[in-house]
């Protein structure tokens, strides 16, 4: 249900998001953000779920109910982040400005002409992150999509920089991803998002926030197969300062390059803690930065309200997926499963 | 126990099944059977682990623009073909 309404809002509808797209870049920014204030009220009262979500996570992250006003700006950043999309990808002259931390050891990586894996969360700008592209001249980055939400901003983002097609990842076929590893090994970077479930995924669990919640199998299995380092990367939205927005782009060491079976299984599962605790780092660095506007700590299928089809970490549905790592963790590298 | 595999394709499902941590036995695994999704119900991922496999254990090299990809990685019976007949070539 969560999950309907965060897809229903990433798509919209072309005609409305491409409208405000043109409208952003052509008043600017500083009266498109007197704009994103009734819209933003419009979302905040229409999405029950998102409030309810959203107090979930305040819940967990300060151990009280947080007040509207709170809840209210948190949707408000949301909204800021999305309108400094357009203008990031058009190279407006209302683009954001960034602080950089910690991209050292991303480039000690490349000098060696080693790629690296940034495993973001939906915390911050993605978009913005994926300015980690300018930093040094001649960086190539590509993004491994989830699934098929966003469909509709990615056509406005492909629209906007025509060279972004190239940059997103299909995975569309067993030998997809070998592509991205001759990426990798040519010093490329590759970015995907860790924290977010869908139905039918194989999870793993971890502490955040207080609590045990579930993270997708898939990004760590991933990072691990492409044996490269891994990084946590996110653009955190910091607010204006004298006009100018800001936002900070940080990288953080997560762990080096996977070993083969069977360590394997004791990297990923140490990959999966530590991701969960710098993501709740930055949590409680940025609160508002957080965009799952669902109960993250509920099952993923316990979420969905139709069950649908397992999907397998391609996206798609699959006829055999994998069962839920339940209580293992990814100490236990894969459940029962082949020919029976 | 054997289901109609040859001995080099027993060799190449014991990779599979070591590789990849696999549950099932080696010598169960329907040479026939699709490995991608349907069937042995591997997904991308796995792929890449297979294809990593093979370059570590027999020097060959499974590259994203091969053609023959989409059969290469039919079956465990294909799989073990494409393997046997690069190490031919270069005389592995």
């Amino acid at each position: 249900m969560a999950q309907a309404w965060f897809e229903k809002r990433e798509r919209g509808s072309h005609w409305s998001l491409r409208t405000a797209r043109t409208l952003a870049l052509r008043l600017g920014r500083r009266t498109a953000r007197v704009w994103l204030m009734p819209v933003t009220a419009y979302f905040f009262c229409a999405s029950r779920e998102g409030r309810a979500g959203l107090r979930h996570y305040y819940q967990a992250l300060d151990g009280r109910r947080p007040t509207l006003a709170r809840l209210f700006r948190h949707f408000l950043t949301f909204a800021r982040t999305i309108l400094d999309r357009a203008y990031l990808l058009a190279r407006h002259r209302d683009a954001p400005h960034y602080e950089i931390r910690g991209f050292e050891a991303v480039t000690s990586c490349l000098d060696r002409g080693q790629g690296a894996i940034l495993l973001g969360a939906h915390l911050g700008s993605f978009e913005a992150a994926r300015a980690a592209a300018f930093l040094r001249p001649g960086l190539k980055v590509r993004v491994i999509m989830h699934t098929g939400v966003s469909r509709t901003l990615n056509e406005i983002v492909t629209a906007l920089r025509p060279e972004t097609r190239e940059s997103v990842v299909r995975l569309d076929g067993p030998a997809a991803l070998l592509g991205v590893r001759e990426f990798l090994g040519d010093g490329g970077l590759i970015g995907l998002m860790g924290d977010r479930t869908v139905e039918g995924e194989a999870t793993y669990p971890a502490e955040f926030l207080g609590a045990t919640a579930r993270f997708p199998m898939g990004p760590v299995r991933l990072a691990a197969a492409l044996r490269a380092p891994v990084f946590f990367f996110t653009a955190l939205y910091r607010g204006p300062v004298e006009g100018i927005c800001r936002y900070e782009l940080v990288f953080e060491p997560l762990c080096g390059p996977a070993p083969d079976a069977p360590a394997r299984a004791e990297w990923m599962r140490q990959l999966g803690e530590r991701y969960a605790q710098i993501l709740e780092k930055y949590c409680r660095l940025a609160p508002d930065n957080w965009f799952n506007f669902y109960d993250f700590w509920q099952t993923p299928d316990a979420r969905a309200s139709h069950p649908r089809p397992g999907r397998d970490p391609d996206g798609r549905e699959c006829v055999r997926h994998r069962p839920p790592l339940d209580g293992c963790g990814v100490a236990q590298d894969r459940g029962a499963r082949g020919p029976s | 126990m054997n289901s109609g595999q040859t001995e080099f394709e027993r060799e190449i499902a014991q990779l599979l099944v070591s590789s990849l941590n696999l549950t099932v036995e080696a010598g169960a695994i329907d040479p026939e059977a699709p490995l991608f999704r349907e069937g042995l119900g591997l997904d991308s991922i796995d792929m890449l682990e297979i294809a990593l496999a093979i370059s570590q254990h027999y020097g060959i090299q499974l590259r994203s623009d091969d053609p023959d990809n989409a059969v290469i990685f039919a079956s465990l019976r294909a799989l073990a073909g494409a393997i046997g007949a690069r190490r031919t070539e270069t005389g592995r």
